[in-house]
């Protein structure tokens, strides 16, 4: 039996192909400008990695702002469910995570049966999620993963006065303009998401195993500034941009083997 | 369904797409309309004067352009939206605009609405915030001085008696009102949440003659509703400030779960409360508009003034809605620079989970483009539920 979680973000599409609820293959593509050819392009990404032929009878649910899009779905789930449930797979011992999206942090907790027991989201707009990060790598002119995989050493790290993404734009520019050094700018901008992250966490309670998940946590240095404000040790999956996609596959999986029977 | 069955929801549907269609219609013939905002301006009294009294209305799917240039951006969106469509001229049809002492947002923005809109007539009724002995006599007072005013404006003074005749009108159209939640008390319900709140808001740009009408067809339709058109589905509750579009409830309603009642204006809150009509009529007006519309502006404290007892006084009803209702679960929705309802939204929330009903608090923007962020929230509560 095939199932597959497809997905859908502002920035990226996720996807991930499973069979009995093993991992079969997996992929993520840039969103780019139609959501509904990103879910096309998944949805044959996934089929062929996988090595399966068109119309494999695959029961799939789509989760992520664009999920509607996604219109060959069997159904749609909301993407907390899914990254808890991603998360409870990879980690079963994890009650509190944080996915650091493009648009959007997500805190949840999740329970013992990798249920989502609580959540919360950032508010109004795109300050508090990893959209910063894009903006920043534009503005140093690095190559977004290659500024995520270490983690900057930095004595004096930049303060940043602002919780807005644009407005962070426009103080990292000015920053540099004073002279401030590449490094003290990347820990302080890590470090300003750092502390909206965590205070999204301790509003709905933290409680330990703590994970972060979304394209926000393969920023090392981010993981660190959020490991040092909580003062926990923090799980990152190997690839935290698909546990969404993996949760909606597994979920998708249950649903397909309740139906057959 | 009947065809008259079929008519009633369409005109409801037509009157609320195309808002003020039929006030201006009756402005042809010669009837005249006075704006006004929230649910604290006693309608009775506009009434009683000879003019048909308008409930501005927001919109959630026009941007706020002009509206930003006389009206801070610090003010709520919910009003900055009604300001935007005034001054765009929606409501130009109307002879004035009476504001009343309710939330900061409309208070403070009262010099705006009377001087940016030019309109011949405006009126600020003065409604205390506590309610209270002295809060009534003085409301009784302010009242006496708004029926001189708008007398004045409509060139004959208002008698005791067409206020009384007013109130019984007006008690009529919420008793109705009140008549259609019956039919949202099966499971499935027998009426959508959307066009309940659709029908609640068109209502009040009607002559209350005619509101009462079209409760009547409404009513006669559902009362032969033997089956539901929906599904059963999780029992939602939305309270929070004024609610006048119905994309939210929509929202709620197609991600899987039917909206079954509410503690908001435009509904259970300001449609539900009757007007004494045994007492002097403006004294029964300031009970009803002061201590009967239990709106978090108003200061509402119980006997001896204990924590448990002023949690009950401010939000009882609300317990009591979830029981009577079966509600499921609740839906705060607040919007963003709501000072009312968003200094209680700890107060609320704990309430709440002192009932053991789950509850999901949503902040917006009063805007059809955020919806979206919505969506993902609402459906994780329902799942959650599921």
């Amino acid at each position: 039996m095939i199932s597959a979680g497809i997905d859908i973000g502002s920035a990226f599409s996720k996807g991930v192909i499973a069979q009995n609820q093993k991992t079969l293959g997996s992929c993520i593509l840039p969103s780019g400008g139609d959501f509904r050819i990103a879910a096309e392009r998944v949805k044959n990404e996934l089929i062929a990695c996988a090595g399966l032929p068109q119309d494999s009878g695959e029961y799939v649910i789509a989760t992520g702002l664009g999920a509607k899009m996604a219109t060959f779905a069997n159904e749609t789930k909301s993407e907390l469910a899914c990254q808890a449930r991603g998360i409870f797979e990879l980690y079963p011992a994890v009650r509190t995570a944080v996915d650091i999206g493009d648009s959007y942090s997500r805190a949840f907790r999740i329970d013992e049966n990798g249920k989502l027991a609580r959540f919360l989201m950032n508010t109004k707009c795109a300050g508090g999620s990893a959209r910063i990060l894009k903006k920043i790598a534009k503005i140093l002119q690095v190559d977004i993963d290659d500024l995520g995989r270490t983690a900057p050493e930095s004595e004096t790290p930049t303060e940043f006065n602002t919780n807005c993404a644009v407005f962070a734009e426009s103080e990292a520019v000015s920053r540099l303009a004073e002279g401030s050094k590449k490094e003290d700018l990347l820990a302080g901008i890590y470090r300003a998401l750092a502390s909206q992250v965590s205070n999204l966490a301790e509003r709905i309670g933290i409680e330990s195993d703590f994970a972060l998940v979304g394209g926000g946590a393969k920023h090392a240095g981010l993981v660190k500034a959020v490991e040092e404000i909580i003062g926990l040790r923090i799980v990152v999956p190997p690839n935290p941009q698909l546990c969404g996609a993996l949760g909606a596959a597994l979920i998708a999986g249950e649903t397909s083997r309740i139906q057959l029977n | 369904m009947s065809d008259k069955g079929t008519n009633v929801w369409s005109k409801v549907n037509s009157y609320y797409q195309d808002y003020g269609a039929r006030a201006k219609e009756l402005k042809k013939d010669g009837q005249r309309f006075m704006a006004y905002i929230c649910s604290f301006v006693p309608l009775e009294i506009i009434h009683a004067a000879g003019f048909i009294p308008f409930r501005v209305r927001g919109d959630v799917h026009e941007p706020i352009t002009k509206g930003d240039s006389q009206m801070e951006t610090i003010a709520c969106p919910f009003m900055r939206s009604c300001f935007d469509l005034s001054i765009k001229g929606k409501y130009s049809f109307c002879e004035g605009i009476v504001v009343p002492h309710a939330c900061d947002s409309i208070t403070r923005t009262y010099s705006v609405w009377k001087f940016s809109l030019g309109f011949p007539y405006s009126h600020f009724v003065n409604t205390p915030h506590k309610a209270s002995d002295s809060g009534r006599e003085f409301l009784k007072n302010e009242l006496e001085v708004f029926r001189k005013s708008l007398g004045r404006f409509a060139g004959k003074e208002i008698s005791n008696g067409a206020i009384v005749d007013a109130v019984r009108l007006y008690n009529e159209n919420r008793t109705k009102a009140k008549a259609l939640y019956e039919f949202r008390k099966q499971d499935p319900p027998l009426v959508s949440g959307a066009e309940i709140n659709k029908l609640l808001a068109v209502a009040m740009s009607l002559p209350v003659n005619e509101a009462n009408e079209l409760f009547d067809e409404a009513l006669a339709d559902l009362r032969q509703r033997k089956t539901s058109p929906l599904k059963k589905a999780p029992r939602i509750m939305v309270a929070g400030a004024c609610l006048d579009n119905v994309d939210l409830i929509q929202l709620i309603e197609d991600s899987g779960a039917n909206m079954v009642v509410d503690s908001l204006c435009i509904g259970t809150r300001d449609y539900w409360p009757l007007t004494d009509e045994t007492s002097d009529p403006l004294e029964a007006l300031a009970q009803r508009y002061l201590e009967k519309i239990n709106c978090p502006k108003t200061c509402q404290n119980s006997e001896g003034s204990t924590f448990d007892g002023d949690l009950e006084q401010r939000f009882g009803d609300v317990g009591a809605l979830i029981k009577e209702f079966k509600v499921d679960g609740v839906i705060l929705y607040v919007y963003k620079y709501c000072d009312p309802f968003g200094f209680e939204v700890p107060a609320r929330k704990a309430h709440l989970d002192s009932l053991n009903i789950p509850v999901l608090c949503l902040e917006d923007e009063y805007s059809a483009g955020t919806i979206g962020r919505l969506r993902t929230r609402i459906q994780a509560f329902l799942e959650m539920r599921g």
